[in-house]
């Protein structure tokens, strides 16, 4: 792909991309599983992204035109390749079975309960494919867009909510251990670790290498922050136990605030300024998938591969979306055990194969086409 | 790449066969109160009072058609979901539960368990978890269907109550969120308003018929253990609770004048409540400290005392009635109900984390015989408009 965004666009479509499902299907299995301390697990959970997030941007910037997989294919040569792409593409294909959990439970259990579940799922896999038709630059400024959304959203769900906040259901601070917090952190370590393998894939359609750094660290802090409004408030209002009752947390948040006698009843108002968030998410969870299932195949050309692997990740969404318990099941238990591994090996695999294949990495071979 | 896209909005346009799950509002009855009671079956019984929109428009219902601005019906079944589902055999309207504002239980429904209740009110998405919720001492059906308060819908009346209640600082603002939170909560137990009818209204037509209009009015609180109700608070023993649990209003203070017989209102402003927690030998115990700044808002004895004589000797009057109130909830939620609503165990747990493993599997032993002891601290500075106190100016 040849697009080129700015660095301020990737930063957007990284808050953007973490946002939906890290605000309230991730904090409700957080709550579950650390109670109170929620809101720290979102802390190291961001400090581990930041961490995945800065040694990806190394990565690529040793080859600042070619992404992820071009560059393992320059390291190891093609079966490399298709191993981290297969790797990468398992990775997204699992991660949509998230993102639909965020999207159909959001839109199906508050608004729409008769609405059969393939309607969810198919429409908003069009409408992501269509987005990526349209190109990336187009996704870009979309979740510019969205990044106001996000804005506004914690704005108003922070003014409806603070009247009943209450900072005695903080104490005690790391009531279930350190060590419990920092394990509960793989569930919000799969939502960044969509943010950090989509990096890996998009970087080098992004312009001006030399601020790569500077803005994914932005986007981490940025994004970091707009969630962890969310946890706090969880906390803090709703109470760690309640916040853990339901399958989307922040839906139940949002049900509980409000604004005097008139502003009240907050789900409306929060599915529309996190629609941009969740149809950003499901975008560039396509996109990536696509980009990896090019690179297993070997093909040229993306626009072939998009209808089939929309069709495999719907096919999949809507197999784990149609069963509450199954998806509960499989986001709690399963997905942690399938994204942690690929979350960290990737990046750090790579990173290794070019400190011990570093001479491949020479100005000829980066030049070659890949 | 155009003939992808096309095929994609041909695609989409398969999915626009209609509105799934369409609701018009004229086909909903809206629901502003329920009441849940049991039948002498054993059956749940639920009653729901429905506002009829074209008797209820406008601030004084002007403008609609001669008749009821409401209309309370009753469903009977098994399960509460059940007696909601047979009220459809009758009511010409889907029964939407969006804007209800209450939810009143009678005292027979709390005693036998109301975790039904949290379930289903919290599993029903049209239902707002800002819901109030509130036991009632006899029938909850008789509550629901009363015409109440200034509102032309009895159920705003009710809302209204208690989005003004701190004024009155006798019962809490218990709704469906904080009773879910404190019955799923550890080692804390759910607490609820009461209200009961009283006749209070006054009928225009027969003035003479003093409080002649049944009125529903806030009456302290229901407290529970898990989902059962075990005993109820007073109003005054109700005042003492609420500095425990949430923020105490602009309560009044009744008292006698300082050195004549007479009336004295004071009116507490800005309060603060700390609860400390204390281990020591083994021994948990707890300082309960109040500060308030405080009104003086009637005077009713002619003293020729000066106003801030008469506050001074106030001050000392009102910290005791606050400490009494406190005492005397403390008596009865510590040794007579025995249970843990106050939050004591959160607040110890929050101090002492690392002692609370061992205690909290007796804490409902330990609760009992935990000392507390009440600090009131009063300023009393404000008389107010007047420089001094009303006193007739002859000889």
């Amino acid at each position: 792909m040849k697009s080129q965004i700015s660095n301020a666009m990737l930063l957007a479509i990284i808050i953007n991309i973490v946002y939906a499902k890290a605000i309230g299907v991730t904090q409700g299995i957080i709550a579950r599983q650390a109670g109170g301390d929620m809101w720290i697990v979102t802390i190291f959970s961001t400090l581990f992204g930041l961490l995945i997030m800065s040694l990806t941007v190394l990565i690529i910037k040793r080859t600042p035109e070619k992404n992820i997989l071009e560059q393992t294919k320059l390291l190891v040569g093609k079966w490399g390749e298709k191993l981290i792409a297969l790797l990468m593409f398992t990775f997204f294909l699992g991660a949509y079975g998230g993102i639909m959990i965020t999207v159909v439970y959001h839109l199906m259990d508050y608004f729409l309960p008769e609405v059969p579940t393939y309607i969810f799922v198919a429409l908003v896999t069009i409408v992501g494919v269509y987005g990526i038709m349209k190109g990336v630059e187009v996704i870009a400024r979309l979740a510019v867009l969205g990044v106001f959304s996000i804005i506004v959203l914690n704005i108003l769900l922070l003014l409806g909510s603070l009247d009943y906040f209450e900072i005695e259901s903080f104490l005690p601070v790391l009531r279930n251990g350190f060590f419990n917090a920092v394990e509960v952190t793989k569930h919000h370590n799969a939502d960044w670790a969509m943010a950090t393998l989509m990096v890996a894939i998009i970087l080098p359609m992004v312009k001006q290498k030399e601020k790569w750094m500077k803005y994914s660290t932005k986007a981490l802090i940025l994004g970091g922050g707009f969630i962890l409004m969310w946890p706090i408030l969880e906390v803090g209002v709703l109470s760690p136990e309640v916040a853990g009752q339901y399958i989307v947390a922040c839906m139940q948040m949002a049900r509980s605030a409000e604004i005097g006698l008139f502003v009240h009843r907050y789900e409306l108002i929060m599915v529309i300024f996190f629609a941009i968030s969740a149809l950003i998410q499901v975008m560039m969870c396509l996109l990536c998938a696509s980009i990896s299932a090019k690179h297993i195949i070997g093909g040229n050309n993306l626009n072939f591969l998009l209808i089939p692997v929309a069709v495999i990740l719907g096919v999949f969404g809507y197999w784990v979306v149609n069963d509450h318990i199954r998806a509960m099941d499989l986001l709690t238990y399963y997905w942690p055990r399938v994204a942690m591994p690929i979350t960290f090996a990737v990046p750090i695999i790579v990173f290794l194969l070019g400190f011990i294949f570093k001479k491949k990495l020479t100005k000829g071979n980066l030049d070659a086409p890949s | 790449m155009k003939k992808i896209m096309i095929c994609c909005t041909f695609l989409s346009l398969l999915f626009c066969v209609g509105l799934f799950g369409k609701e018009e509002i004229d086909d909903l009855a809206m629901v502003m109160a329920v009441g849940v009671d049991k039948a002498e079956n054993g059956e749940i019984w639920v009653t729901a009072q429905v506002v009829r929109p074209a008797d209820a428009r406008g601030d004084a219902g002007v403008g609609g058609t001669e008749g009821d601005p409401i209309w309370t019906a009753t469903g009977e079944g098994k399960t509460i979901f059940e007696a909601i589902r047979n009220l459809a055999r009758f009511s010409s309207r889907r029964i939407y539960w969006g804007h209800n504002a209450i939810i009143v239980i009678s005292e027979e429904v709390a005693r036998d368990g109301i975790v039904d209740v949290i379930d289903f009110f919290t599993r029903n998405n049209e239902l707002r978890m800002r819901t109030w919720i509130v036991v009632t001492e006899k029938k909850a059906n008789e509550v629901v269907a009363v015409k109440t308060g200034l509102e032309v819908i009895p159920g705003r009346s009710l809302d209204r109550l208690f989005r003004y209640s701190p004024i009155v600082a006798e019962a809490p603002r218990t709704d469906v969120m904080s009773l879910s939170a404190s019955y799923i909560g550890e080692h804390v137990h759910p607490y609820l308003a009461m209200v009961r009818l009283r006749s209070r209204g006054v009928d225009p037509e027969n003035p003479k018929e003093f409080g002649s209009i049944p009125q529903i009015e806030l009456s302290g609180i229901a407290v529970f253990r898990d989902d059962q109700m075990v005993g109820r608070l007073n109003p005054r023993e109700s005042r003492g609770f609420l500095w425990f649990v949430e923020d105490v209003g602009n309560a009044i203070i009744p008292l006698s004048c300082p050195d004549e017989e007479g009336p004295v209102s004071v009116e507490l402003r800005d309060n603060r409540f700390q609860l400390t927690p204390n281990y020591k030998n083994g021994k948990v115990s707890f300082i309960a400290t109040v500060e308030t700044v405080t009104d003086l808002v009637e005077l009713g004895c002619p003293t020729e005392l000066e106003h801030s004589e008469v506050m001074e000797d106030l001050e000392s009057d009102v910290a005791a009635y606050i400490k009494k109130d406190i005492e005397v909830m403390l008596e009865k939620v510590q040794k007579e109900f025995k249970v843990d609503a106050i939050k004591l165990g959160r607040a110890f747990q929050a101090k002492y984390p690392q002692y609370w493993n061992d205690l909290k599997d007796d804490w409902d032993e330990i609760f009992p015989e935990i000392e507390v002891k009440v600090n009131v601290k009063v300023e009393l500075n404000n008389p107010q408009l007047l420089e001094n106190p009303t006193r007739k100016g002859k000889d």
